[in-house]
């Protein structure tokens, strides 16, 4: 074997241009595979950061009635739960949650959590230093502690361990550090989404979370997130069953709260599949894409390498000649193609590694997990296989096709084409066929996704992201306690902010259009019945200051926008948009319609005052939700996120609103600070990640497919150089030569197209859940896509042809 | 008395031309060889020297009639058999030398036996008492095309010999050397004759016939002496 190693090795080195062509060839079609499975690896494939990860459920409960699905719970359901489940070996509560932290130079927003106490047992982590919480911490008045991660160790205390036991402050409240959780440690991972943690955001503290009384007064008011460990041996589907005996009970208890009807319930889901489900469906189009990509440079090495097997048949017949098997000379040609795969596998790492970092530039903050990608042991024993069998696979074709040489002909002196060259003809004509086939499919689906994307990024979001710079600012409770408080310094930020050079509107919401979070809310229609027959409506609520309106450039429909009237003694005033007035008063005006939101004062009901245009809140890809404004003067809010627009590039604002902050309470930071456009542009950077890559894969096999005629079609030409020869003897013009080339390249282009259009037609219906507003038989880009390969693969070919036509015939006859 | 090394009774070879029809390259071949002899196979071009060297050197399996191998029935053998077979029994020496250009003389000579099996110890044994003994180890670390032809048929031969067959086909063996190398290589194969090996030869040269002890003679695929 070793001999067989070395003597592939020396036909590298022998042949330098046909070894950096199949390397290349290999390390593109590996490398993209690498790449790819790396993504698939960490992200689908590995197992949550956990303790037997996949024991781990996520619990959300729904009202069907109000298409209420996944929403989180309430303390008080919580402690019934944790009472009641037996299916459960333990069950925790966790709501994210940011802390201010003070500092003495600039005070810094940070992310984290609030947990009840059995989440860290539940999830198997233990700290690197000290000690998680105690039962007895989790209670109001006892909850400040807290256990900080190994980042911020490192970062704000540059890993001095006397933080254990010492106080922090976040939020003007002082905290006791008690433990300091690993680096690696992450929770709530990103997409749990319960309440507000962003895409990309890591939890550097979590502290103990104390129920307060009027939470265990509220049965209603859900905000925790609830995470639980199966008990050994209960499968979902038995938690699930449990969990139904227990709601009922609860129905038959609180009929209050939860009607008659079995409307409301709670589902199991498991954690891997929150987490990572979303990216699912594009991993697997990708993962098939690379495979295409791998076989169309399988075919095209097989082509390259039948053409090397017919020049070196007569080494074949030597070596069995001199006493080689079928059998060894089969494991010579494997050995050189392995050889081959591996030094092609080398490289295309290489790329894979490259790719990856340029993937995670990309996508990091928006692509759950993707922080942890990384090619590892794992993936590199996956590359090797995938050498091992790519090597296998496009070796066999050639290995196979030489392992019966002609031998009295091949040995004969000046031994002319044998019969096995016809049959390398036939053999390379079908590899070339199935390699435009498959570039084919590759390109339509690349096409189509593409096409998709583009009419996703002009569908109008019903706002206007241009030049607007968003930034969130959440105000500590102990510093700002009342709704005063709370209200005169976001009046005095927006004054402020406003005054700013350059700024046209300043505008406060809680929520941000498409940040991935998201807030609904039930309310009442008055007049209008509200019992378990008829539950009231629950549609999406934001609170909103007056210019928010104008800031978005959110256009006025009818009626009126919040003003300065509107205040907190004033009578409670709602906007509501298009597709809820739409929803709920179809055929007549709701302005000057009254309905009861969440929080009204007494008296309880609201005034609609306008009506506003929509906007696709969840994503540019979802549905437009019936939605309703409530102004932020009647229901201050602690937690903001101030949208400015400019009339210059918004960024260049960021210092100048850090400074208004500060100048009103130095010990304020502000967080997140980005442009609407970006905003929209992670909300689609997993589309866009899935695209780029899909149009990368499909220019790959462009560039293969291409190579692959180029080379077949310069082979024939240098076959058929005698023949030609004798033509052109007998009177044949370049053109007729030309012909005679082109039409061979065009006769396999177009078996390819047409199996290959066959091929897309079948399979382009894989990626329809991933397709936004496009065919899966979209006629414009089958069209455009077949002529581009079409048109490529015939410029790959002329090339041969032009050649062709420069035989001397004298030379050529000569040669023959 | 002993059996003949080879043995052709009824041989026939023929490529189909078109339907049902044939052209013969070679007749109704009766022949017996002796174990030491040394044959030189004449004839015009065509007349299917070469077809019936390949067909003893079992390169060729297209043919009809029987065809004895030190009394093995080659006719009646699978092809893996024959292969085998001709691995223990036959050595070629081509025309065109044949050596793989991509492997130094050492390697040349190391891969009959490397496809043989045998040992590493046995392999290194064997080829360097085998460079000795052609005096080519100043040689072994060179590539056939930095040889002359004449030290690369040398080579050829010594690759043949090397695994000690019974038989030697060589197809006009001096047919790319000038008189002078085409000697030494007749006294090479003269040389291995007598230390027994047999040899058959192709050749169109009366000289080189002149070394052997048996002439046959071939014209449109018929012995005609």
């Amino acid at each position: 074997m070793l001999q067989e190693i070395r003597h592939a090795l020396r036909l590298l080195f022998k042949n330098p241009l046909f070894a950096l062509v199949a390397i290349l060839t290999l390390a593109l079609g590996i490398g993209a595979t690498t790449a790819v499975f790396t993504l698939v690896d960490a992200l689908l494939i590995k197992p949550l950061p956990y303790e037997k990860p996949s024991e781990l459920v996520l619990l959300f409960e729904h009202f069907k009635q109000q298409h209420l699905d996944a929403i989180p719970i309430s303390p008080p359901e919580f402690l019934d739960y944790k009472s009641q489940l037996h299916s459960f070996s333990k069950l925790a509560a966790f709501t994210p949650a940011t802390y201010n932290l003070a500092q003495a130079d600039r005070p810094e927003r940070v992310f984290g959590a609030t947990v009840s106490a059995e989440l860290f047992p539940l999830l198997g982590v233990q700290p690197i230093r000290g000690r998680t919480f105690r039962p007895e911490e989790c209670a109001t008045g006892r909850d400040d502690v807290v256990v900080i991660s190994e980042r911020l160790w490192q970062r704000k205390f540059d890993r001095d361990p006397k933080v254990l036991g010492s106080k922090i402050t976040a939020d003007g409240r002082a905290l006791t550090v008690v433990g300091i959780m690993p680096a690696s440690f992450e929770f709530p991972l990103p997409l749990f989404n319960i309440t507000g943690a962003q895409f990309g955001e890591q939890a550097d503290i979590w502290q103990a979370l104390g129920f307060t009384d009027t939470e265990m007064k509220n049965r209603g008011s859900r905000s925790y997130g609830a995470i639980g460990r199966l008990a050994p041996n209960v499968a979902p589907q038995q938690a699930q069953a449990e969990i139904e005996t227990v709601v009922r009970g609860m129905r038959a208890r609180f009929p209050g709260n939860y009607g008659k009807t079995d409307s409301f319930g709670m589902t199991v889901y498991p954690l891997k599949e929150q987490v990572i489900g979303g990216m699912k469906p594009l991993l697997l189009i990708l993962l098939g894409a690379v495979a295409l990509v791998l076989l169309i440079a399988c075919a095209n090495l097989a082509t390259m390498l039948l053409a090397r097997a017919t020049a070196r048949e007569r080494e074949m017949a030597i070596r069995v000649a001199v006493g080689a098997s079928r059998g060894r000379l089969l494991r010579q040609g494997l050995t050189e193609s392995v050889v081959l795969s591996i030094c092609g596998a080398a490289v295309g790492t290489l790329l894979a590694i490259w790719a990856i970092a340029l993937v995670k530039t990309i996508g990091t903050q928006t692509i759950p997990r993707l922080g942890e990608v990384q090619i590892d042991g794992t993936v590199l024993l996956v590359t090797l296989a995938v050498a091992v069998a790519t090597g296998l696979i496009f070796g066999l074709v050639p290995a196979l096709a030489s392992g019966k040489p002609d031998l009295t002909e091949a040995l004969k002196e000046g031994g002319r084409g044998s019969t096995s060259s016809r049959r390398h003809n036939q053999l390379r004509n079908a590899l070339v066929i199935g390699e435009v086939a498959l570039a084919l499919v590759l390109l339509t689906c690349a096409g189509l996704l593409l096409k998709s994307f583009v009419r996703l990024e002009n569908v109008s979001p019903g706002f206007n992201p241009k030049n607007v710079l968003t930034a969130e600012i959440s105000l500590p409770a102990l510093s700002y306690p009342d709704n005063k408080s709370q209200s005169n310094f976001f009046a005095e930020l927006e004054r402020r902010v406003t005054n700013l050079p350059g700024v046209t509107q300043v505008g406060l919401t809680t929520i941000l259009p498409m940040s991935g979070v998201n807030s609904d809310a039930s309310f009442m229609i008055e007049g209008r019945p509200n019992d378990d027959a008829h539950p009231g409506p629950d549609e999406e609520d934001r609170i909103v200051s007056p210019n928010y309106f104008r800031a978005l450039e959110i256009p006025l429909v009818q009626g009126r926008f919040f003003n300065a009237a509107d205040k907190l003694d004033a009578p409670s005033v709602v906007i509501i948009n298009q597709a809820l007035a739409q929803r709920y008063w179809p055929n007549e005006s709701p302005i000057g319609k009254r309905i009861q939101v969440p929080f009204s004062k007494s008296p309880p009901w609201s005034t609609i005052v306008g009506i506003v245009g929509d906007m696709h809140h969840r994503g540019l890809d979802q549905p437009v939700l019936p939605e309703y404004y409530i102004p932020v003067a009647q229901i201050p809010y602690s937690s903001t996120i101030l949208n400015v627009r400019s009339a210059q590039d918004p960024l260049s604002l960021t210092s100048a609103i850090r400074r208004e902050v500060q100048a009103i309470d130095p010990a304020l930071p502000i967080a997140h600070v980005r442009t609407l456009e970006q905003v929209i542009a992670d909300s689609v950077a997993p589309r866009r990640l899935a695209v780029l890559l899909l149009a990368a894969f499909a220019g790959i096999a462009l560039i293969l497919a291409s190579v692959g005629i180029y080379g077949v079609m310069s082979f024939l030409v240098v076959q058929r150089t005698h023949e030609i020869g004798v033509r052109m003897a007998l009177g044949a013009q370049r053109r007729d030569v030309l012909r005679l080339v082109i039409s061979q390249a065009a006769f396999l282009i177009g078996a390819g197209t047409i199996l290959g259009l066959i091929a897309a037609l079948l399979s382009t219906s894989v990626i329809h859940s991933v397709l936004y507003n496009v065919s899966t038989l979209d006629l414009s880009t089958f069209v455009l896509v077949t002529l581009t390969l079409a048109l490529v693969a015939l410029v790959a070919s002329y090339i041969p042809a032009r050649r062709a036509t420069r035989a001397d015939p004298m030379l050529a006859l000569g040669r023959g | 008395m002993t059996a003949p090394l080879i043995k052709l009774n009824h041989i026939e070879r023929s490529y189909p031309l078109g339907k049902q029809q044939f052209t013969y390259v070679l007749r109704d071949i009766n022949l017996e060889i002796e174990e030491g002899d040394f044959v030189s196979v004449m004839g015009p071009s065509g007349a299917g020297k070469s077809t019936l060297l390949h067909l003893l050197g079992m390169h060729d399996f297209g043919w009809t009639g029987e065809f004895f191998l030190d009394e093995t029935p080659v006719h009646r053998l699978k092809p893996k058999e024959r292969t085998t077979l001709r691995n223990e029994q036959v050595g070629f020496v081509f025309q065109n030398y044949n050596l793989l250009d991509d492997l130094t003389v050492y390697e040349n000579l190391d891969i009959p036996l490397s496809y043989r099996r045998y040992s590493k110890s046995e392999r290194t044994a064997l080829v360097a008492d085998t460079l000795d003994r052609f005096s080519i180890v100043g040689k072994k670390d060179l590539y056939p095309r930095q040889l002359s032809g004449g030290q690369q048929q040398l080579v050829s031969i010594a690759r043949a010999v090397i695994a000690k067959p019974k038989l030697i086909l060589a197809d006009e063996p001096t047919g790319n050397l000038h008189s002078g190398q085409a000697e030494e290589i007749m006294q090479l194969f003269k040389k291995l004759n007598t230390e027994g090996t047999t040899i058959i030869q192709v050749t169109h040269s009366e000289t080189n016939a002149a070394h052997g002890n048996r002439v046959i003679q071939l014209r449109d695929g018929w012995i005609i002496k």
